[in-house]
């Protein structure tokens, strides 16, 4: 790509690359666990635990958070959670050997930043919502979901990429 | 025979250590592949970067070969792995309102934390957001639940429902990747190119 | 120069080569041959159940356990409905071998609420239901030591202890008498003159657990 040199930090892998060692680590996840990669559990954690410190009692009486409250442990000792740190961290190593660590909002010129972060918040609450849904994101669902032929997964593939494409056109002010 | 923790072939107390482990290499193929992008992953839905399904095509279909073939010698006992349970209608409803929220924010809960690690600040307000949707709806649960526990068809793969063999669906699921692909670059040629 | 130009013409294909590979190592996987997988318990723990000492229940055991009611476990007669019916065990199930795989008797031996007792005339009948058992991966079988001819030589019948032998036999003679009295075998020294009750109450019933599948691994995302 001929763009400038300021723009040559987003050289990545060449994702078939990308995409081959990601495979290695869910089969390796797949052989050591049992089961698949995921995301989404991890803040879902952080909130029954935050909600749990903040409110006891309403954590112990709402439905949804009483199912991760247990009473000798806390609802962040779980293996997701463990491994969303491990996501940070592999990331931060990541970002740090290209270059690319630095606080900034990443938007399309033609939107504000502040445009950026409202859609981001959106999207964030309507993502946290269907994965709660759907009992998994992209990863968690699709991908690990895909990995041993799930039916859910499948499904959950095809109305996320199905989903977004379809709305797509309405938001493309926002990306290009 | 795998799955090793379950099977206890190693101790239960690895299970954490391992989970980091499995996380720093997760999230150092995302950022390298550059999932930390919002403006690359949201390429995949106007045709000028198409990242997210490459590398989510061929993962899977890595992975789904990779594991068929650790069964089929003998490391893994497929029967022993979590199956993602299918709930029909909350997939995709679910799956619907991930769509949304995927075009909008330009991440997924992954991508987000990678992106978090490394100061976009879009990716910080991205994790809060998906924090007030998970709020919203352990809050609303009530209303929710019929669609959340309804329609439970068990913890099915394509096998079970379509008694498929899995040995043709992984080769006819690796064709459709690679058609993906092959078209994914024809579509990216005549798309203008987009500079992130 | 060449060495360039040829490989750019390699680089040029590298993407069709890659798919190529993928697409063989899918397809291989349709082409392998089918290998039918032994299922159930590998030999090793099968063979380290078979020698361990839970394996059988001593009649005293089993004795003691009827009499204290002890509701932790059924009772399987493997022999043919026949001898079932002229002499069994209290509330014992009959379930013969031949008919140990048959759908409508899967509830009483593969759950996991129960000890599952499997007794014949001697070990042998029942040894082989509680090795069918396994094979099949059923939870907590155990065999009735000696079966039916052990429970009749030591509860029923007791062999009286000659008198040199040590206390302890005698107090498992009065133990074992005490207990067959339970069963309704009558002394000399008894004066009620009783009927001696053989009745057969109705099977225990058990409420079928579905079997849960192995699924020690947990959720997704």
């Amino acid at each position: 790509m001929n763009t400038n040199k300021n723009s040559n930090r987003h050289v990545y892998w060449n994702p078939y690359f990308g995409g081959f060692l990601l495979g290695l680590i869910i089969i390796f996840t797949f052989y050591l666990t049992g089961r698949g990669l995921g995301a989404s559990g991890a803040m879902k954690s952080s909130v029954v635990a935050l909600v749990d410190g903040v409110a006891p009692t309403h954590a112990r009486t709402n439905a949804y958070y009483s199912l991760f409250l247990s009473d000798e442990d806390t609802p962040l000792n779980t293996w997701l959670v463990f491994e969303a740190l491990g996501i940070l961290i592999g990331a931060f190593i990541s970002g740090g050997l290209a270059g690319r660590i630095r606080w900034r909002v990443q938007h399309s010129p033609k939107i504000t930043s502040r445009r950026r972060l409202g859609f981001a918040l959106g999207g964030g609450i309507l993502f946290g919502l269907g994965a709660q849904i759907a009992r998994g994101c992209t990863s968690g669902a699709a991908l690990s979901g895909m990995a041993v032929l799930s039916v859910g997964g499948f499904i959950t593939m095809l109305a996320i990429f199905g989903s977004a494409y379809a709305v797509a056109y309405f938001f493309r002010k926002n990306w290009i | 025979m795998g799955p090793i923790i379950p099977n206890g072939l190693i101790p239960i107390e690895w299970d954490s250590i391992i989970a980091i482990f499995i996380g720093i290499c997760f999230g150092f193929v995302l950022e390298s592949s550059g999932f930390s992008s919002s403006r690359k992953l949201a390429g995949v839905f106007y045709g000028y970067d198409f990242a997210v399904l490459k590398v989510f095509f061929t993962a899977a279909v890595v992975s789904v070969i990779g594991i068929y073939y650790m069964d089929y010698l003998g490391y893994l006992d497929i029967r022993q792995l979590y199956v993602h349970p299918t709930f029909l209608w909350g997939a995709i409803i679910g799956g619907v309102i991930m769509g949304v929220g995927f075009v909008a924010g330009g991440f997924c809960p992954g991508t987000s934390l990678c992106a978090v690690a490394i100061g976009k600040l879009d990716a910080w307000v991205y994790v809060l957001g998906i924090m007030v949707g998970v709020l919203l709806f352990s809050e609303f649960f009530t209303f929710i639940e019929p669609i959340y526990d309804g329609y439970f068809l068990g913890n099915i793969t394509l096998m079970d429902s379509f008694d498929w063999n899995p040995y043709w669906v992984i080769f006819i699921f690796s064709i459709i990747a690679v058609v993906a692909f092959a078209l994914a670059d024809v579509v990216r040629k005549r798309v203008k190119k987009v500079f992130y | 120069m060449m060495v360039k130009k040829k490989l750019a013409r390699f680089l040029s294909f590298r993407y069709v080569l890659l798919a190529l590979i993928l697409l063989i190592l899918a397809g291989g996987l349709v082409m392998l041959p089918k290998v039918e997988k032994q299922e159930g318990i590998h030999a090793e723990q099968l063979l380290n159940k078979a020698i361990s000492t839970e394996r059988y229940v001593s009649t005293d055991e089993l004795s003691d356990k009827i009499i204290s009611q002890d509701p932790s476990f059924i009772l399987v007669d493997v022999r043919d409905p026949q001898s079932f019916n002229e002499y069994s065990l209290p509330n014992a199930v009959n379930i013969p071998l031949r008919n140990l795989l048959d759908e409508e008797y899967e509830a009483y031996i593969n759950q996991t609420q129960y000890d599952v007792i499997f007794y014949s005339n001697d070990n042998f009948y029942a040894d082989q239901a509680w090795v069918l058992g396994n094979r099949l991966g059923y939870q907590n079988l155990r065999v009735l030591k000696g079966g039916i001819n052990e429970w009749y030589n030591s509860i029923i019948n007791p062999t009286v202890p000659n008198e040199q032998l040590a206390a302890e036999d005698f107090e498992l003679y009065s133990t074992r008498k005490a207990a067959s009295m339970f069963f309704g075998v009558m002394y000399p020294e008894q004066n009620r003159v009783e009927e001696p009750v053989i009745e057969k109450p109705a099977a225990r019933k058990v409420v079928p657990v579905k079997k849960k599948k192995k699924r020690p691994v947990e959720g997704g995302c």
